[in-house]
């Protein structure tokens, strides 16, 4: 417990680290706080192991006909670093958000289901190292992030390197599924009275929408999956050529999932923009309720194009046509929300920490990447581009330009809160620019040489081909960047031990999250906020300036009621007992559960070696490992 | 923190179902809705799987066509619509029993739900048996079509055909437990109004497998 | 302070951008997208260019009212605080409905290029097959009953119409001067034609598979080369027939054909195809055949020559000029030979006794080997040394390749085995088996 005595700053620090602290207190952790910072810490681990495979791909890319990886080891490279940035880095970054963010702008005290949002970060943390060691033994996948049958399937994929794929997603999906449902019941059921859904900060909103995008694209990735799966393992003919299977069933379904997932990693990124622009531009977001709607119909919309990943396979012209237009029409939304943000910060009075750089970079970097997406809807002009570094450069610039930005403009808003602790502006600033150039001097050359017809994937290529200065270029930017992320790894390390205290409210940020201490205490909220506007925080601090001004439109004529957000300066931290609030216990049963699964799922390779006994030993010890446990979490109670 | 939480756990546990929510529904109603929802895109994506590969099997057996062996027997349809529609009955009545069971938990001690027919004991003893009946029958038809040379390996059809159908049998199997274990419950402290909830999402999930399951007659059995 | 930063970057980043710009328009670029040489081409530019135009305007007003904005409502300080504004309908109806209008002209001459492009082809078009293979080209000239491997001859002027098929996984077949890209996908045939124009020049263009496809996905390259129609029919009257330097000349290639059914029956060999393939025109003993015409060595530039490294394989070079044909051509099709030197297992050579068909090679139609200017689907330069190196050691010098590792003492890194004295082949051997597939004209 915090001493009375100690300076308010001091005691954040201090406190929360001897509330729960030990390797235990994590394993057994139903805070969805200490969740979001698993979820942080693990991401940004995976995001290091993504980008040494980028680094080793650019290395052997660097010139023409280099031997620094062998062809075998450059498609295990491609295939884990598709894999681990979209499925192990930059949706997990954003469940880190999910998970710290979420309760705290709605007013809760924890998710709806706080150990099922244990069991999905262990899921995920176990499942990643699942997908990820097996590359120390030159076992990694190689058929692509995108798993295109009949290679993935076991006629010409006969290795162990696909199992950990099939494997490692099925374990992944579970991991986003459930976390979905557990955000979307919190979102629906948790938010603080007064909180009405138009009232919800657009991260929130945006992480909202992101949740049925995973509950409704997950599972058909799920069934394609386990086709693949009973394919490998138990003979069955999905995708076997010789038995009429169809490859392009594959890819249906994979798109039909992989395409809204382009939004699952984009939108969040979005939503933390739309927090951070309002508050360095001291101006509320501009059009909160069409950025709403455009986020929904970009949600809505993209179930409807999938197929313009196809064009390529002759789907005849219809088809084509249909998926043309539906993919051009998914820029409106876009675009929508670009103009909003602009004009947020448009007659604003703008300031320039290194969340807000990042903040408008994304804006700056994904409009490229949003002009090169509508370049790709129109097939005939797509074709001469499809499979090539201009693909390559377009998802690039959403990915990283878009995501990416995203990402650490919310870190470097959020990690005051978080820690209590400013990141060093410098250094920031530093790693904002390198990534920045670094970027565009990666990708924007990529444009070129798919211009100039190089294709993607390949591992090597041939002199005289005219693509090696821009192949160069891209290298030397893949080494800048690598600078930038070490240098905020120094940054991250560094401030969270000697950053300059922030206070509750680091930001002058408008909304519920800066009304509590940093890092906030157990329980959230001492007392459950009363909601009445949009921009709580503002009406609260200025009332006067505020006055008149319809913050939120229902309850425009009560800001005078503003108050009823309590601001919780703390001198002491109190625990949740002596408050009387009743917090869920520490259970160590979802990781098991979790434990259980990779466990059951590993017997698969067993199976696969040709040890039968032993797998179903392992399968079925697995299976009764989790079943146990889950019976013990289900009947335990929750606090 | 431990040990004063854990004193005062007792007085908090009374408190659990008493939690605000947002829309006065429970939790766990809104999170079954919502895993609802991702299972219908689940079974969406088999069934959509299973008409695709219709009629595209390389060698038989087929659902609805006879079939020569390479060998020169001659194979019926495959598919036995008598035997399915008398299990699809019993699942049907087992989605009425269900209804039953929580209208006997929600209405526990109330004036019309004394004897055996208020029992939810009752209720969720024959709903688990009709899922196990179905199960059964699911099971003999697995069997009589391995013997008549279909099986999971055999052709398009068959790796579509039992993964749909087993996908299934595998929820009904999942809902046979629970109901067992609700079953189990209800022996051992009695369910009440205040465990509706917990009933009613079983209720629901019961129902929504029951509904799949119709589609899958529907366009699996019954349309040739 | 960040916006000295902004200052002393946007001149540099304009900068860059203005090299990239210049650097991709100046310079020789042989694959580029942006050629007009077919209808297909001509279409894809056509959007590209209206797209540019309109990327460009978007990209330019976004970029500048953000600029704009950073610098114009920069914090000042005991600046007034700024105006609380919520939205306003009508600016973004308006910044909804350019864009619309925008894509409006963009969709509409989309879908009438795709209905065009995807037309039927003309009747009288050269119909071209082309099965995907890990990782090499076949291509089948069905209306001449010539079957080739990695090298694409196209007419000038004349329709051409590929169905595209594979034998195994998926690939995509592109050929980026002439536009157009189109997957082959298992259990399915697809189609794409386009016509060279006539104003081209007959020209050697690199085309390449980008679809992954797995080890070697990067190393499955072919090489086109548009001539003119008469060439063209020279070229293909020669290629029908049985090669000229091969002793094999005289034999009934209708007898020949038998014969590889039959052995082909014999020997299972796995084949991963089910679809039925007319197999080539049986031949005439091919007594006189018409002079050999192929691309000109020197009209080829510099970048279809492959510059792929050799590995360093050893291989005494002093033996590749006393290569004698005869002595190869005995270790290749005398059946005692087969555990050493199986070539015609899995290759076809028109005229020999073939042990599969073209239906069943799991390697390229050897026929006119020794009219081609590259091999190894493209990877490397057809000479002696190569080609002796590629026999020696195949798998070193393509990733996962089929071909085996014959030379004694080599390590073969895909089966993870040395060749023994007893199974592989000697350096003077090799020799003499290159000297009979160079004679293959």
């Amino acid at each position: 417990m915090a001493s009375s005595a100690a300076t308010p700053t001091h005691a954040h620090a201090a406190s929360y680290s001897s509330e729960q602290s030990g390797l235990w207190s994590w394993l057994t952790t139903v805070d969805h706080k200490r969740i979001g910072i698993l979820y942080l810490y693990t991401a940004l681990f995976y995001l290091l192991v993504g980008g040494l495979e980028a680094t080793l791909i650019r290395t052997q890319l660097a010139k023409p006909n280099l031997s620094i990886v062998s062809a075998d080891f450059y498609n295990q490279l491609f295939t884990m670093h598709g894999t681990t940035m979209v499925f192990l880095v930059v949706m997990p970054l954003s469940a880190a958000f999910f998970n710290y963010l979420i309760p705290l702008q709605i007013g809760a005290r924890d998710v709806a289901f706080p150990r099922l949002n244990a069991f999905s970060y262990w899921v995920y943390a176990l499942g990643g190292l699942f997908i990820t060691l097996p590359i120390f033994w030159g076992l990694a996948p190689d058929g692509g992030w995108f798993g295109y049958a009949p290679l993935s399937g076991p006629t010409y994929g006969g290795g162990y390197n696909m199992d950990f794929w099939v494997i490692g997603l099925q374990i992944l999906g579970i991991s986003s599924l459930a976390a979905a449902f557990n955000f979307i019941t919190t979102i629906i059921n948790m938010r603080a009275p007064g909180m009405t859904l138009m009232r919800m900060p657009m991260f929130t909103w945006m992480s909202f929408v992101v949740q049925f995008l995973v509950i409704l694209a997950f599972p058909v990735i799920t069934a394609a999956l386990f086709f693949l799966q009973f394919d490998r393992f138990f003979g069955t003919q999905f995708y076997e050529v010789a038995a009429g299977g169809d490859p392009l069933l594959w890819q249906h379904l994979f798109w039909v999932f992989g395409h809204p997932e382009v939004y699952i990693l984009i939108l969040p990124a979005f939503g933390l923009v739309s927090e951070v622009l309002p508050t360095h531009s001291r101006k509320p977001l501009f059009g909160y309720n069409v950025m709403v709607y455009s986020g929904i119909m970009i949600g809505f919309l993209g179930f409807g194009v999938w197929a313009h990943h196809m064009f390529a396979v002759g789907m005849g012209p219809v088809a084509d046509s249909m998926f043309s237009v539906a993919t051009m029409l998914i820029g409106l939304p876009t675009g929508v929300k670009i103009f909003n943000w602009i004009a947020t910060m448009y007659g604003g009075s703008l300031r320039f920490p290194t969340s807000m750089k990042f903040a408008i970079g994304l804006i700056a970097m994904f409009t490229i990447g949003g002009i090169s997406g509508v370049m790709h809807s129109s097939p005939p002009s797509a074709l001469q581009q499809t499979d090539t570094y201009f693909i390559v450069a377009h998802f690039h610039y959403v990915l990283y330009g878009g995501a990416m930005m995203g990402i650490f403009a919310g870190i470097y808003h959020y990690f005051p809160k978080m820690t209590g602790r400013f990141m060093s502006e410098r250094l920031g600033s530093w790693q904002f620019w390198l990534n920045f150039v670094g970027l565009n001097l990666t990708f924007f050359p990529m444009h070129f040489s798919g211009m100039l017809g190089m294709p993607r994937r390949i591992y090597t290529y041939d002199a005289g081909q005219g693509w090696d200065l821009f192949n160069m270029m891209s290298t030397v930017g893949t080494y800048m960047l690598l600078v930038a992320g070490l240098i905020f790894a120094y940054n991250f390390f560094s401030s969270k031990k000697n950053g300059a205290p922030a206070g509750s409210d680091s930001w002058g940020a408008p909304t519920l999250e800066w009304s509590i201490p940093s890092p906030p205490p157990e329980y959230n909220f001492a007392q459950i906020p009363e909601v009445t506007s949009r921009y709580p925080m503002w009406d609260l601090k200025a009332p006067d300036r505020m006055a008149g001004i319809e913050h939120s439109h229902p309850d425009a004529g009560v800001i005078a009621e503003a108050h009823a957000v309590p601001m919780h300066e703390e001198t002491e931290r109190r625990t949740a007992s002596e408050l009387g609030i009743s917090m869920p216990f520490n259970t160590i049963k979802p990781f098991l559960v979790a434990l259980g699964i990779i466990i059951m799922l590993s017997g698969l390779i067993v199976l696969h070696v040709g040890n039968f006994p032993l797998a179903m030993g392992v399968m079925l010890g697995g299976g009764a490992f989790m079943v146990g446990s889950l019976y013990a979490w289900l009947t335990s109670p929750l606090e | 923190m431990t040990t004063a939480t854990t004193a005062t756990a007792g007085a908090h546990e009374a408190h659990e179902h008493t939690h605000y929510t947002t829309t006065g529904l429970d939790n766990k109603k809104i999170a079954i809705w919502a895993f609802i929802g991702s299972e219908c895109m689940l079974f969406g994506s088999l069934i959509s799987t299973y008409l695709v590969y219709k009629g595209r099997s390389v060698v038989g057996p087929f659902p609805h066509e006879a079939w020569t062996s390479p060998t020169g027997q001659v194979f019926k349809p495959i598919l036995d619509i008598p035997v399915t529609s008398a299990s699809t009955f019993v699942l049907l009545m087992s989605s009425l029993f269900m209804v039953l069971a929580l209208a006997a938990v929600e209405n526990k001690g109330k004036p019309g739900y004394e004897g055996r027919l208020g029992s939810s004991k009752f209720w969720l003893l024959a709903t688990a048996l009709a899922g196990a009946t179905f199960l059964g029958f699911q099971a003999y038809e697995f069997t009589s079509f391995v013997h008549e040379g279909l099986t999971i390996k055999t052709n398009l059809f068959g790796s579509s055909f039992f993964t749909l159908t087993g996908f299934h049998g595998t929820h009904v199997a999942v809902g046979v437990l629970w109901l067992m274990t609700l079953l189990f419950i209800d022996m051992k402290r009695g369910l009440g109004p205040t465990d509706a909830i917990i009933v009613d999402i079983c209720a629901l999930y019961w129902h929504f497998v029951d509904v799949v399951w119709i589609v899958i007659f529907t366009l699996v059995y019954l349309i040739q | 302070m960040p916006k000295l930063h902004l200052r002393r970057f946007a001149p540099v980043a304009a900068l860059a951008v203005a090299l990239l710009v210049l650097a991709a328009c100046g310079g020789a670029y042989p694959n580029s997208t942006f050629s007009n040489n077919t209808e297909l081409n001509d279409g894809a530019v056509f959007l590209w260019d209206r797209m540019m135009l309109l990327g460009t305007i978007v990209f330019v007003v976004v970029e500048v009212l953000l600029v704009y904005t950073i610098f114009k409502f920069r914090r000042r300080e005991g600046g007034p605080a700024p105006r609380q504004i919520h939205g306003n309908a009508a600016l973004e109806i308006t910044w909804t409905a350019i864009p619309a209008l925008i894509l409006v002209f963009l969709a509409v001459p989309t879908v009438r290029i795709i209905f065009e492009n995807q037309r039927k082809a003309p009747a009288e078009s050269l119909q071209v097959e082309v099965i995907g293979h890990q990782w090499w080209w076949e291509f089948r000239y069905p209306q001449y009953g010539i079957v080739t491997a990695n090298e694409l001859y196209l007419p000038i002027g004349k329709t051409v119409n590929f169905s595209l098929r594979t034998r195994d996984v998926l690939h995509s077949f592109w050929i980026p001067q002439l536009g157009g890209k189109r997957d082959l996908i298992s259990n399915k045939v697809n189609h794409i034609w386009f016509t060279p124009k006539a104003s081209m020049e007959p020209t050697a263009l690199n085309g390449a598979c980008v679809e992954y496809c797995g080890s070697s996905h990067a190393n499955m390259r072919f090489r086109t080369f548009t001539v003119t129609p008469a060439d063209f029919e020279k070229w293909a009257a020669h290629q029908k027939t049985v090669a000229m330097g091969s002793p094999a000349a005289a034999v009934a290639a209708a007898a020949a054909d038998s014969a590889a059914t039959a052995a082909a029956k014999a020997t299972p060999i796995r084949v991963a195809s089910v679809l039925p393939v007319p197999s080539s025109a049986p031949q005439p003993a091919a007594s006189a055949s018409p002079e050999a015409w192929v691309f000109p060595t020197e009209k080829i530039a510099a970048y279809a020559w492959p510059q792929t490294p050799l590995p360093a394989t050893r291989f005494d070079e002093g033996l590749l000029s006393a290569g004698d044909p005869k002595a190869g051509r005995a270790l290749l099709t005398n059946p005692a030979n087969l555990g050493k030197a199986p070539c015609l297992t899995c290759h076809v050579i028109k005229g020999e006794t073939n042990y599969a068909n073209d239906d069943q090679a799991r390697g390229p139609n050897l026929t006119h080997f020794g009219t081609r200017h590259t091999f190894g689907a493209g990877l490397y330069r057809l000479d002696a040394k190569s080609l002796a190196l590629w026999i020696k050691n195949a798998p070193a010098m393509k990733p996962g390749a089929a071909m085996p590792t014959f030379g004694i003492g080599e390590y073969n890194a895909l089966i993870k085995q040395t060749i023994a004295a007893s199974a592989g082949l000697d350096d003077r051997q090799i020799a003499d088996i290159i000297a009979y597939l160079l004679s293959l004209k």
